[in-house]
């Protein structure tokens, strides 16, 4: 999809006919989501989350729901290469162009084998967070200093709750990661 | 070791756990499914007079609803032969979140809406909610029991030689709490069940370690035989111990697809994971040590009391499994232990990862170092000297063949640099160690316990597929099992698949706890790998074929398959005497040792980790990445439950229902934990190998609490170490004490007449007649969603009650919480006016409502003290989507108001403030506090005070521009009216000649703070502080200006003392503590200490 067509997305307003009755019949709008660069056509209730959307109605469940309510960083998604919690995002106020997981792991396969090669993920249900949100840390460059590096990273993957590996792996992936640029 | 074992390779489900492939239940979404929510208990205890499901059935959607009339009479659960847990309740309810009855209907909404509309009538009774209440003379029985009022059973254990006087001896002896630890699995607890009337058979994808518990369960309580049961394999996101048993849902699911004919889909929220998830049992525990005076250890005695919760889970063999726990580590000649399990009317312990060794490891290791210091001895030298060896029996009749303890102890020290530290470490700094142990899976509950089966498929194409009955909830146990397999069969691992957990396709194994991964799957992997083996070779009869072509020669191949099996049944091991309790449960015994180095902030009290180390001792690693990554993983949950995790209880119902109340470590939290294996194979194990999946959670906790009391010279002797534990100790141990002269202060009589009242008699008047809220567990819909362009847009939009959003992440979150009932929202975000931060020409910077929290974390977009804030604010994610604005408004996010208590802030005056007798050390009021104890929680709140930031107001009727200090009424509430929004927010210009500093203390990393401070101050040439602005965070309900002490610093060189001088005399003029927050005052006293340190640093001075 063109630039351009996105951009008039963005004025897609959702001024809607006040006092409807609406009781058992959810208002939805109908929208164009492009989801790892592949366009869909979605019918989205307003109450509807992006992360719902993504997983029901697109059927890409690798974006994991562990909390709902922004407190964990596992339905981590990326809104034009920002990273956002799925959860605690309306899908009919997203513009922008979404990357889950999925399109994370197509694009950064290199990402997924450090997580294999370092013990960056156990069970696997952070993982998909984790992996989003080092892909965007991995947009910008990070210390040379192995312990001022270490620190950013810890940082900035705070909002990935894990509960099995105690993050070892997870950040010796991404150091490894980084390594090889520096 | 053949093949790849013993050698680090990806795990061989990797591609699907990291790219979103892996399945896990809630990602099948299965044709034709129904919803399933539970109704639960909002009592802790009480008598259920009546369910009315009428009105809830007719709704829109719903096809079915149960309630125990459903289930055959006297449906109980089995587990340890307890029987005293109905699958509903029935007739009485013991805790809050117990399940009354369940819905399924077409969607989510509708299945919440219809249990909302299911009307339950109760008797409320008054239950013990603590150990204490429970054996007061007035408390209710919770249940009958033979033991006495409310002990579920009393158990007595004593091991050696009969206990003789010690007159030349020392002892050591301590009362110490081990409290609630929940384990937070990522995956929330989920099962689909489908019900194949043809076949007569229930499908059941579910999230568990033992799918054959669950199995059996499932069926003794429907009433089918235990083929018509059957699970299937999915991915499974943890368990820790949590999924090792059958909760309540599988049966629910179950039984309501049995009635609807349709498949279910029943997903726990987070909330009722934490309200239901059966937590670590906390122990009460008096223990104490005797040695003689060379050292030697003579007897451990003690005296436990487990809180059990409301019913049986498996509180019983946690407890001993705990008392052995004290039998293996050190050679003491007797053990006499008597505990007793406690009913209480709260959620019921269960299991949890460790296993009862967890709770008593923290005690015996505490004192291990009181005795050590008693005797002046070094504390691994204690250890050393009494430290288990192999080849002996311990008093428990245990016989393990491998014990490297004395090597744990001894590399843990090497690693930590503990001689260096123990001489030279700087002031706050401490080191500790601890030891620990655990088994290799226990012979216990059941006969079969020994036995664990597998079986191969090979197939003429090359590959094979191993067959296994447990289930891998993130260990890695596949990819070992599938290393045995190819290292046997000298195949490369990707030629070798491996299915588990489905109870009709898999032979018998019990699942994944007690650690027996390892060892019972190991083994059975093993022997039916040679197996295979022998099979292949009598195929080839001495020629060299792939394995393909010797299937395609077999007779014995169906379908272009061979199959063989194996069981392995460990004779090695007993079941324990009952009486005694004496046996060799595990046929291997892992040991480890880890050392801490901690900093210990004496100003605020916090803990921080500079190095952590763990040693164990595993038998051979077979696969020694998934080792470390188990002893990591471990240590970091042992870490979390040292430092933080605590499961909070206010009325019996749970006040930390989420992660963010619940301060389990974030990465930010623990230093990369070092984690060493101490390599020496087993005889009995698998190739060497023993368990490793339980022990690392063990030695953490009395490792920091050894660490921290080296460090402050104060032990803590209860869990978790907060910083108002620490605070508290030092406060007392240097003759430290506040005087607040309430009765010199009439404007705070009235408040502390109130909070005087409380206890005797007020408070349980308002809890019993407050105003109820009608429940309700979804938020209306959203009617109506605008995305203006323009503010202009926004304003006049603002009408009829709709409200404005920023980023979302407090509205939306408060609409969950059934805070916010709007149902008309204006998103703000995406107005391009609102996102621009401007620098005027005078150096005055107007910051647009809606620039989100990351913009301003560089230290040149503003001001350096507004960007420390916003770093310090909740996470990554949350700084992209919040803005400013919407920091500045969010509600009070105290734990009561947010997570379902009928409290004053929610439901109105008739109702009574939870903080005042419940837990308010963290987040609550200490100066100023009136009706409600809660703070204004947003920091940003704190670092514009000290800059004189201005807010600029916008309604449809005009504009007005305040300084800040007159934005906040009250704790998170504001002079904004209905239609109006912030604009932006002004800092003068001359704030950009103040210095300042922004200091926080939260329990984890992107915490509400419990405290944040901002100082800022203009220094002159001669380093004269001028026109001071001191600001506390999360002290008052409003940010709380230190005005007096503003005074008395102006125009002098500030110092740290200087300032703690006058604030110390401003706190306790003005301060009105709560009971047990007063620590909040000396902890942001001490942040206002730091944040002058770090202002003069700053200008080098
Ligand atoms: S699921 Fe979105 S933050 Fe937890
Ligand atoms: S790998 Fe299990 S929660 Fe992170």
């Amino acid at each position: 999809m063109s630039a351009s067509a996105v951009t008039s997305m963005v004025h897609v307003v959702f001024w809607l006919v006040p006092g409807l009755e609406r009781r058992h019949q959810m208002v939805s709008v109908k929208r164009q989501m492009v989801v790892n660069d592949t366009a869909f056509d979605v019918d989205v209730g307003l109450d509807d989350t992006l992360l719902r959307v993504i997983r029901e109605k697109i059927g890409l469940t690798g974006t994991k729901e562990a909390c709902g309510r922004g407190e964990c960083g596992a339905c981590t998604v990326l809104v034009d290469g920002v990273a956002r919690l799925s959860c605690m995002t309306l899908c009919a106020l997203v513009t922008g162009k979404v990357t889950t997981i999925e399109g994370v792991a197509r694009e950064r396969p290199d990402i997924c084998a450090a997580f294999a090669d370092h013990g960056g993920f156990q069970c696997g249900f952070c993982t998909s967070g984790q992996i989003v949100s080092v892909a965007a840390l991995l947009q910008e460059s990070l210390p040379g200093d192995p312990a001022a590096a270490e620190h950013v990273v810890r940082d900035r993957l705070s909002g990935n709750i894990c509960r099995c590996t105690g993050y070892g792996g997870i950040v010796a992936s991404v150091l490894a990661l980084a390594g090889g640029d520096r | 070791m053949t093949g790849t074992l013993g050698r680090h390779v990806r795990p061989i489900d990797w591609q699907q756990r990291t790219s979103g492939a892996a399945r896990y239940t809630a990602d099948l979404f299965i044709a034709e499914s129904l919803t399933v929510r539970v109704v639960r208990s909002p009592h802790a205890y009480a008598a259920v007079r009546s369910i009315d499901t009428a009105k809830a059935a007719t709704m829109p959607g719903v096809h079915a609803i149960i309630t125990i009339a459903d289930f055959p009479p006297g449906a109980r659960y089995i587990h340890e032969g307890a029987r005293d847990r109905p699958p509903l309740a029935e007739g009485m309810v013991r805790y809050v979140g117990q399940e009354i009855a369940a819905v399924a209907a077409e969607t989510a909404e509708q299945a919440a809406a219809a249990a909302d509309a299911v009307v339950v009538s109760y008797d409320r009774k008054r239950g013990p909610l603590t150990i204490a209440a429970a054996q007061g003379a007035w408390s209710a029985a919770l249940h009958k029991r033979t033991n006495g009022k409310n002990i579920s059973k009393s158990l007595h254990r004593s091991w050696g030689e009969p206990l003789q006087g010690s007159s030349d001896g020392v002892s050591v002896d301590g009362r110490f709490v081990f409290s609630r630890q929940t384990h937070a699995s990522m995956e929330p607890n989920s099962i689909i069940a489908q019900w194949d009337a043809e076949q007569g058979c229930l499908h059941l994808w579910v999230s568990t370690q033992a799918p054959i518990f669950v199995r059996d369960e499932v069926a003794q309580i429907l009433g089918l035989a235990k083929e018509q049961v059957v699970c299937h394999e999915v991915f499974v996101g943890g368990g820790f111990g949590s999924k090792s048993r059958i909760s309540e849902h599988e049966v629910i699911a179950a039984a309501l697809a049995l009635k609807v004919k349709r498949p279910v889909r029943l997903v726990l929220d987070r909330n009722e994971e934490f309200e239901t998830t059966k937590s670590r049992h906390a122990f009460h525990m008096e223990l104490a040590l005797h040695a003689d005076a060379s050292g030697h250890m003579r007897a451990i005695t003690g005296r436990f009391q487990v809180d059990n919760g409301a019913y049986d889970h498996s509180g019983m063999s946690v407890t001993s499994a705990g008392m052995k726990g004290l039998g293996l580590i050190y050679r003491p000649r007797s053990i006499r232990l008597d505990a007793q399990l406690i009913d209480t009317a709260t959620l019921p312990g269960g299991q949890f990862r460790g296993y009862g060794t967890t709770q008593v490891t923290f005690a015996l290791e505490s004192l291990m170092d009181e005795l050590a210091g008693r005797l002046e001895r070094d504390p691994i030298d204690l250890r050393l000297q009494n430290a288990n060896r192999d080849g002996e029996e311990t008093l428990i009749g245990a016989r393990p063949r491998t014990v490297r303890l004395a090597d744990c102890l001894i590399a843990a020290r090497d690693a930590i640099g503990w001689d260096k530290l123990r001489n030279t470490r700087p002031a706050g700094h401490g080191v500790g160690i601890a030891s620990g142990v655990h088994l290799s899976g226990s012979y216990a509950e059941r006969d079969d316990a020994n036995r664990s089966d597998a079986a191969i498929d090979m197939l003429t194409n090359g590959k094979v597929r191993l067959r296994f009955g447990g289930a891998d909830t993130g260990t890695g146990q596949r990819t070992m099992l599938a290393q045995i397999v190819a290292g046997e069969l000298g195949l490369a691992l990707d030629d070798v698949d491996v299915m588990t957990m489905d109870t009709a396709l898999t032979p018998f194994d019990l699942g994944a706890w007690s650690s027996r991964g390892t060892h019972y799957s190991g083994h059975a992997a093993r022997l039916v790998a040679k197996t295979a083996t022998k099979k292949l070779e009598s195929l080839a009869q001495g020629r060299v074929l792939p394995i393909g072509d010797l299937v395609a020669l077999s007779n014995e191949a169906v379908d272009g398959m061979l199959t063989v099996e194996a069981s392995f049944v460990e004779t090695a091991v007993q079941r324990p005497d009952p009486k005694t309790g004496l046996g060799n449960v595990s046929a291997s015994y892992n040991f480890a040792a880890h050392a801490a180095h901690v900093k210990v902030d004496t100003r605020t009290g916090k803990v921080e980790l500079i190095d952590y180390v763990a040693v164990h001792d595993v038998g051979t690693p077979l696969n020694p990445a998934a080792v470390h990554g188990q002893i990591v993983g471990g240590a970091a949950m042992g870490i979390g439950a040292a430092l933080g995790e605590d499961l909070v209880f206010e009325q019996g119902k749970l006040v930390t229902t989420g992660y963010t109340y619940y301060a389990l470590p974030r990465a930010a939290d623990i230093p990369s934990i070092r984690s060493f294996i101490v390599n020496c194979a087993d005889p009995l194990g698998p190739y060497g190998a023993k368990g490793v999946g339980e022990l690392g959670i063990n030695p953490p906790p009395p490792a920091i609490a050894n660490a921290v009391a080296d460090a402050i010279g104060v032990r803590i002797r209860e869990l978790p170490i907060t910083p108002d534990k620490i605070v508290t100790a030092l406060a007392r141990k240097e003759g430290r004490n506040r005087h607040f002269n309430i009765w010199r202060r009439p404007d705070r009589w009235w408040i502390a007449f109130v909070r005087w009242a409380y206890p005797l008699g007020l408070f349980r008047l308002l809890h019993a007649w407050r105003t109820h809220q009608p429940s309700r567990s979804v938020p209306p819909e959203i009617e109506e969603l605008a995305a203006p362009a323009s503010l202009d847009e926004a304003l006049s939009s603002l009408d009829r009650g709709a409200v404005p959003m920023g980023g979302g992440t407090d509205l939306l979150l408060r609409r969950s919480q059934m805070l916010s009932t709007a149902t008309r929202l204006v998103s703000l975000a995406g107005i391009a006016d609102l996102s621009q931060i401007a620098i005027a020409e005078d150096g005055a910077v107007t910051i647009g409502s809606a620039v989100s929290l990351s913009r301003l974390c560089a230290p040149s977009a503003t001001h350096p003290a507004v960007a420390a804030a916003a770093q310090s604010i909740a996470s990554h994610q949350i700084r992209n989507m919040a803005t400013i604005a919407g920091n500045l408004l969010q509600a009070n996010r105290c734990w009561f108001y947010r997570n379902g208590f009928e409290c004053y802030q929610r439901v109105g005056a008739k109702a009574p403030c939870y903080a005042i007798l419940g837990d308010h050390r963290f987040y609550h009021a200490a100066i100023d506090g009136h009706r409600c104890q809660a703070v204004t929680p947003s920091d940003m709140a704190t670092a514009l005070t000290a800059l004189d930031a201005t807010i600029h107001i916008r309604g449809r009727h005009g504009t007005r521009t305040l300084p800040i200090r007159a934005l906040y009424t009250g704790p998170g509430q504001t002079v904004l009216q209905d239609g109006e929004v912030i604009a932006a927010i002004t800092l003068p210009a001359a704030a950009r000649t103040r210095v300042g500093a922004f200091r926080k203390l939260n329990l984890w990393h992107g915490d509400f703070a419990i405290g944040s401070v901002a100082i800022t101050c203009r220094i002159d040439e001669a380093g004269c502080w001028h026109d001071p602005r001191i600001v506390c965070g999360a002290l008052a309900p409003v940010p709380w200006r230190a005005v007096e002490t503003e005074k008395a610093l102006a125009g002098r060189k500030v110092t740290a003392a200087l300032l703690r001088a006058a604030l110390d005399e401003e706190l306790n003029a003005k301060a009105h503590p709560l009971a047990r927050n007063a620590w909040k005052l000396d902890a942001l006293a001490g942040l206002c200490e730091q944040a002058v340190e770090e202002i003069n640093e700053k200008v080098g001075r």
